[in-house]
């Protein structure tokens, strides 16, 4: 479906994206996690033929990027993460103009401006100026102008960002039930509940390189299943073990027992913190 | 043609909804401006000038003050709303992801400053035809108008398009819009300028849109050559904006 190949792109010297390659197959939601700066949201631009690159290819459901740039953007969709609306005109406007740009075809509109309204909850904001709605509802319209001209792959850069956690919960909902609709969605984020809670796939970004991909399952076991938190010299250390069992020999051998400690599942985070190098006290082999 | 056209309408539909929301707003700040001019240059100054160029200067000055309208109003305009979208708003990124040429995006981005300049240049001819029996409407008049405010509106979107935000939009206006305001002939005759200010003052597009609309209105002998000018610096701006914009510099 998105193929990248050695993606390189660079800001005069400085290198934002250095040589990523990606085969995405899947058809869920596919994130793409990393810290800020990493370079996420500029390998979106490229992905979404906003950005050309410095070297390197992207091919999205057989299509280059460079040379079928018009093919490509009738069949994506993107929401921003500094909402892209026109703030001065309302909600409903908003997505007749979006829907207009991508060549809905008239008759369509205001069935599929209905459909998505309901299904976005924006009825009775559809005659809001934009610049009188919240964040959540700005990315929700933002969201719906996407979808006007049913995209197959629909990107998301950092869609949550700024939002409250009620909101974000919403939209987590949607984008889920975008997902169970057959639209492939990909985002950004650096969010690891996010990323963990939502995506099917995962592709972990520092630095403008990839340092890790796959299932949420098989990342966290990259590095053991199961943490152990524990104090020692008032610092908070954390070791991961490829199962309980060996945690819990672990603590009955090496932590005393009026001491605290907590055992749980290894998350995304600590995976994170492990591969980019903030350690997290080393992992622990059948 | 037609696909051009109609992927234009496309990009501006935004724009016409802001305009039929803002419509008295729009009216109220398109007219401002020219009806200064008006009032200080065709009563102030014209009350101690008898003739120039043969006419009286109420009649001399009105046409500049068209031509001058044309424009502040359409440059400001497309220029403003394109550094908005592009640099505050971010909204500019969706017209670009979106399946239309870069022609119809640049000639749609233009609309709405047409309709102002156009808006601004009919109270203008009204006030014109009241004012002074020398004032004539004529297919040449409209047509450089139409001309005019669209090269203006072109300008506008090469500024929109190279400026970095408020301070380099504000040295854009100082270096470009404000001379040509002063320098080329629209409340007074060129020929009183310096030899070597007079040909500075011929390459720029004001001069010529000046003439063009003065003589239209006056009845004088056409400037073919200035609207030949106005229509390869129209060429010119549209492909300088078009090349912008496909090579993803915007």
């Amino acid at each position: 479906m998105i193929h990248i190949d050695e993606l390189v792109i660079k800001y005069g010297d400085f290198v934002a994206v250095d040589g990523i390659s990606l085969d995405i197959q899947t058809k869920g939601i596919y994130g793409f996690l990393g810290p800020n700066g990493a370079g996420k949201t500029t390998t979106m631009r490229a992905l979404t033929t906003l950005l050309k690159p410095t070297s390197g290819s992207i091919t999205i459901q057989g299509l280059d990027a460079i040379k079928d740039m018009q093919e490509i953007r009738k069949r994506i969709g993107m929401v921003q993460q500094y909402i892209s609306l026109d703030k001065e005109i309302s909600v409903r406007e908003n997505i007749i103009c979006h829907a207009l740009l991508h060549k809905v075809p008239r008759k369509e509109i205001l069935s599929r401006m209905k459909e998505l309204s309901l299904m976005l909850g924006l009825e009775k904001y559809m005659d809001k100026l934009i610049l009188d709605l919240s964040g959540g509802w700005r990315r929700r319209t933002a969201i719906a102008c996407a979808l006007m001209h049913r995209p197959k792959i629909l990107f998301l850069d950092e869609p949550t960002a700024g939002l409250d956690t009620q909101s974000r919960h919403i939209l987590w909902d949607i984008v889920r039930d975008l997902r169970d609709s057959g639209t492939m969605v990909f985002l950004t984020t650096h969010y690891m509940d996010e990323a963990e809670a939502l995506c099917d796939h995962i592709a972990i970004i520092d630095g403008g390189k990839i340092i890790a991909e796959g299932t949420p399952v098989q990342l966290n076991n990259l590095i053991g299943k199961v943490a152990v938190d524990f104090e020692r010299g008032g610092k908070v250390i954390t070791k991961t073990f490829a199962s309980r069992d060996m945690a819990k020999e672990f603590i009955s051998e090496n932590i005393p027992e009026d001491s605290t400690y907590s055992l749980r599942k290894t998350t995304l985070e600590d995976v994170f913190l492990e591969l980019t190098g903030s350690g997290l006290g080393g992992v622990v082999d059948d | 043609m037609i696909k051009t056209i109609d992927g234009a309408i496309r990009v501006a539909m935004a724009d016409l909804y802001y305009l039929k929301r803002n419509i008295l707003t729009v009216l109220i700040t398109v007219l401002v401006l020219p009806l200064l001019y008006f009032i200080s240059f065709a009563y102030g100054l014209g009350s101690t000038v008898d003739e120039t160029e043969g006419v009286t200067y109420i009649a001399f000055v009105i046409p500049g003050i068209i031509s001058l309208s044309t424009l502040s109003s359409c440059f400001s305009t497309t220029a403003n709303k394109i550094m908005l979208q592009r640099r505050f708003y971010s909204s500019f990124d969706e017209i670009i992801l979106c399946p239309v040429s870069s022609i119809s995006v640049v000639l749609g981005k233009s609309i709405l400053g047409i309709i102002r300049g156009l808006l601004c240049s009919t109270v203008l001819i009204v006030l014109g035809l009241l004012m002074t029996d020398d004032f004539l409407i004529t297919p040449m008049l409209l047509i450089t108008i139409l001309l005019s405010c669209l090269t203006y509106c072109l300008l506008g979107v090469v500024a929109g398009f190279l400026v970095k935000g408020v301070p380099t939009f504000n040295l854009f206006n100082s270096l470009v819009i404000l001379p040509m305001t002063f320098l080329c002939g629209t409340v007074f005759s060129v020929s009183a300028m310096p030899s070597f200010l007079q040909v500075i003052i011929a390459f720029l597009p004001l001069s010529h849109t000046t003439n063009c609309i003065r003589s239209a209105a006056l009845g004088w002998e056409f400037p073919w050559i200035s609207l030949v000018l106005i229509i390869i610096y129209g060429l010119l701006f549209l492909i300088v904006s078009k090349y912008l914009l496909d090579k993803g510099r915007v």
